[in-house]
């Protein structure tokens, strides 16, 4: 048997496993870009913009000191092997980047687009009173609107969800099959196509220019695909420990909050987030189910101010994204270790 | 304490009968074993017994009073399930004391550590289910199902999920414990080893019906039925149909069973050649060509004298042998016995 130079076949290995690495990063930074940069612009604008205008340039010399930034980030991560000191190299690189930008653009930066948020009288002040005759709401109206229409929807998926995932998944009844395949039939349609008959229901029990009304719309359409997620999380909690802790002396019921529900918190937490989410980003039904200014929420008032007020001002449009999208963008960091536990029950189960 | 009574207990399914007209009364504080193949039935039982399962007919009766219609939660019965179905959101400690939250208990954490004793886990109170191991699982299982003093201790294949060493520690421990609180006991089990050595009697079942009701010894020694014999004992039991030009054994005799170990090497016999020898440890079975055809046969010695094609002379005792009618029911009082002309 020939000699083995296994000095000679691990400087090769190694060799493979920095350009497969370096390939790896390379990619996944490039198809972020496209991802990250729009966001990082509408940042960038909210900050910078004076009346009117945008200045590309700042964002050229943001991306200048940005772009280097994280090429620098990406050689140390392939480089320096242990955990410390990539963190050291991060936090390096960090501080420069922090020090550059505000030496390159650090003066054009400034608070004036976000006056909004205390300033009740926005539109009066920049058209004159007479114009839109107080009908413009104050932002923080519109935000507690648009929190109120996500937490309450989000409070009942969650609670019909639980309920009917745990039955669904723990009880044989007659049509259950049907039950879950008529699930699966309704998330084929997109709940757009029902906007009229929507429209009329809620007409009809007198709901419209109401807040319940996109309430009870989104719940409804949340549903099936939440009574879905839940019934996987259910599947996944062995029958014996309830059992056992009904021989251990309890009623169903308690064994369910004691035993059962501890175990699909992360489901709980995943539905929660998302239902929120889908809530706080409604625009089609909240502006279907009003006729007129009746209520505001977060994407009316921000579609009203990009569209109907100040077609040019993109600084102010740019800040009022910035903070309708920060509770999402939060409330998602915090919680998407949940969000990627979410499983599909089958329908068999 | 209870005595524990089944009469005529029967459960069908949709689709089958799990549970066939079994009826069995169980002492106050006797270990009963039920054994059998998956899908017999003695789940279903057991589960009867906890009150998970409605039965279709028949009673259960503890210490003489129905407790048909009583739910789970107030019979007071003990289960140690084979997955030890520990609450993973609560600690070993607060699991042991989850049966005191719905009983009025006044030295429940007294009550608790004196389980945790029982069981050795005083040390691991603090942890969670997750951090143990699955023979401490087992313990912590065992310490919760007996916090509440229950009227009926059950079982469901509480080893099967152990090493084998910690398998064989495991089970002298429950036996000491079952023994220490002297409470009624049902293990189900399909491993016959752990079914005879822990219980005081052994119920074997077959396709929801009960076959034998005995002592280790019953069962092993004058099996009631076919499945009886074949199910107990490895190596399993030669079951041959007579050849009566060999064999002199009454009319009715459809089935002759012979225990591997029941053959033995002697100077007269019938002749024997060896097809395979398999070495396990303590002793060594071969597989040999004799006219009452191919046998299982144990040579007690941990070093084969015998190689495949060697030849030999066997015999038995006659006492030995087990004898079965056509519908697989033993023969009492009766044995086979070789004739002369097997010898040659």
């Amino acid at each position: 048997m020939a000699q083995i130079d296994w000095d000679q076949l691990a400087a090769q290995s190694r060799r493979h496993r920095l350009i497969k690495n370096s390939c790896l990063i390379l990619f996944l930074t490039l198809v972020s870009v496209p991802v990250i940069l729009p966001f990082f612009w509408v940042v960038v604008i909210s900050f910078s913009a004076r009346t009117g205008g945008v200045e590309s340039a700042i964002l050229w010399r943001a991306c200048a000191v940005l772009v280097p930034a994280v090429l620098a980030y990406g050689v140390a991560h392939l480089t320096l092997p242990r955990i410390a000191h990539r963190l050291l190299a991060g936090a390096g690189i960090l501080g420069l980047t922090a020090l550059g930008l505000w030496l390159s653009v650090g003066a054009e930066l400034h608070l004036n687009n976000y006056r909004f948020l205390i300033n009740a009288n926005l539109i009066e002040d920049i058209r004159g009173a007479g114009t839109v005759g107080g009908q413009f709401p104050w932002v923080w109206t519109a935000f507690g609107n648009s929190l109120l229409v996500a937490l309450c929807s989000t409070v009942m998926k969650v609670t019909v969800a639980t309920l009917a995932g745990y039955y669904i998944s723990r009880f044989q009844f007659r049509g259950r099959n049907g039950f879950l395949q008529g699930l699966l039939i309704i998330e084929v349609f997109h709940p757009w196509m029902l906007t009229i008959p929507i429209f009329l229901v809620i007409y009809w029990v007198g709901l419209l220019n109401t807040l319940a009304g996109p309430i009870l719309v989104l719940t409804a359409i949340g549903l099936p695909f939440f009574i879905f997620i839940m019934k996987g999380f259910f599947d996944a909690v062995p029958w014996d420990i309830e059992m056992s802790a009904m021989a251990d002396g309890a009623t169903r019921r308690q064994a369910f909050h004691m035993v059962v529900l501890p175990q699909v918190r992360p489901g709980l937490i995943a539905v929660g987030v998302l239902g929120f989410i889908t809530g706080w980003e409604e625009y089609v039904f909240v502006t279907a189910l009003r006729t007129g200014n009746s209520y505001w929420v977060m994407s009316t008032y921000l579609y009203y101010v990009a569209e109907d007020v100040m077609g040019v001002d993109y600084g102010l449009v740019a800040a009022v994204s910035v903070f309708y999208m920060l509770p999402s963008l939060v409330l998602y960091l915090a919680c998407q270790r949940y969000l990627t536990q979410m499983k599909l029950g089958g329908i068999k189960g | 304490m209870a005595e524990v009574e089944l009469r005529n207990l029967r459960k069908d399914w949709d689709t089958a009968t799990a549970v066939d007209d079994v009826s069995i009364k169980i002492e106050n504080g006797e270990f009963l074993a039920i054994l059998g193949p998956s899908g017999c039935g003695k789940s279903t039982t057991l589960f009867m017994l906890a009150g998970v399962y409605l039965p279709t007919s028949g009673d259960i009766m503890f210490d003489g009073a129905r407790v048909n219609d009583v739910e789970a939660r107030l019979r007071n019965v003990g289960i140690v399930f084979q997955s030890y179905a520990l609450y993973p959101n609560m600690s070993v400690l607060q699991n042991i004391l989850f049966p005191t939250r719905f009983q009025k208990t006044d030295d429940a954490q007294a009550r608790a550590h004196e389980m945790a004793e029982l069981v050795q886990i005083t040390d691991l109170l603090g942890r969670r289910p997750s951090e143990l191991s699955g023979g401490q699982q087992q313990r912590v299982a065992l310490a919760r199902a007996l916090i509440k003093r229950p009227n009926l201790l059950l079982l469901d294949e509480p080893l099967s999920n152990l090493d084998a060493t910690l398998r064989l520690s495991m089970r002298a421990e429950i036996r000491r414990i079952t023994r220490e609180l002297g409470v009624t006991t049902i293990l189900v089990t399909h491993d016959q080893l752990e079914a005879t050595t822990m219980a005081d009697r052994v119920m074997c079942m077959n396709k929801g019906r009960i076959e034998q009701v005995g002592s280790a010894a019953d069962l092993y020694l004058r099996p009631d039925t076919l499945f009886v014999a074949g199910f107990i004992g490895s190596p399993p039991i030669n079951l041959i149909p007579p050849d009566r030009d060999v064999l002199s054994l009454p009319d009715r005799c459809h089935t002759l069973g012979l225990r591997p170990e029941a053959l033995r090497v002697s100077e007269v016999g019938m002749p024997a050649t060896v097809l395979s020898v398999e070495p396990m440890g303590r002793e060594a079975m071969m597989t040999v060509d004799t006219p009452l055809g191919d046998l299982r046969f144990i040579e007690a010695t941990a070093q084969p004298k015998y190689r495949p094609r060697d030849l030999l002379r066997l015999t038995f005792d006659n006492a030995d042998t087990i004898l079965f009618d056509a519908k697989g029911q033993r023969i009492p009082e009766a044995h086979a016995t070789l004739k002369e002309t097997a010898y040659a």
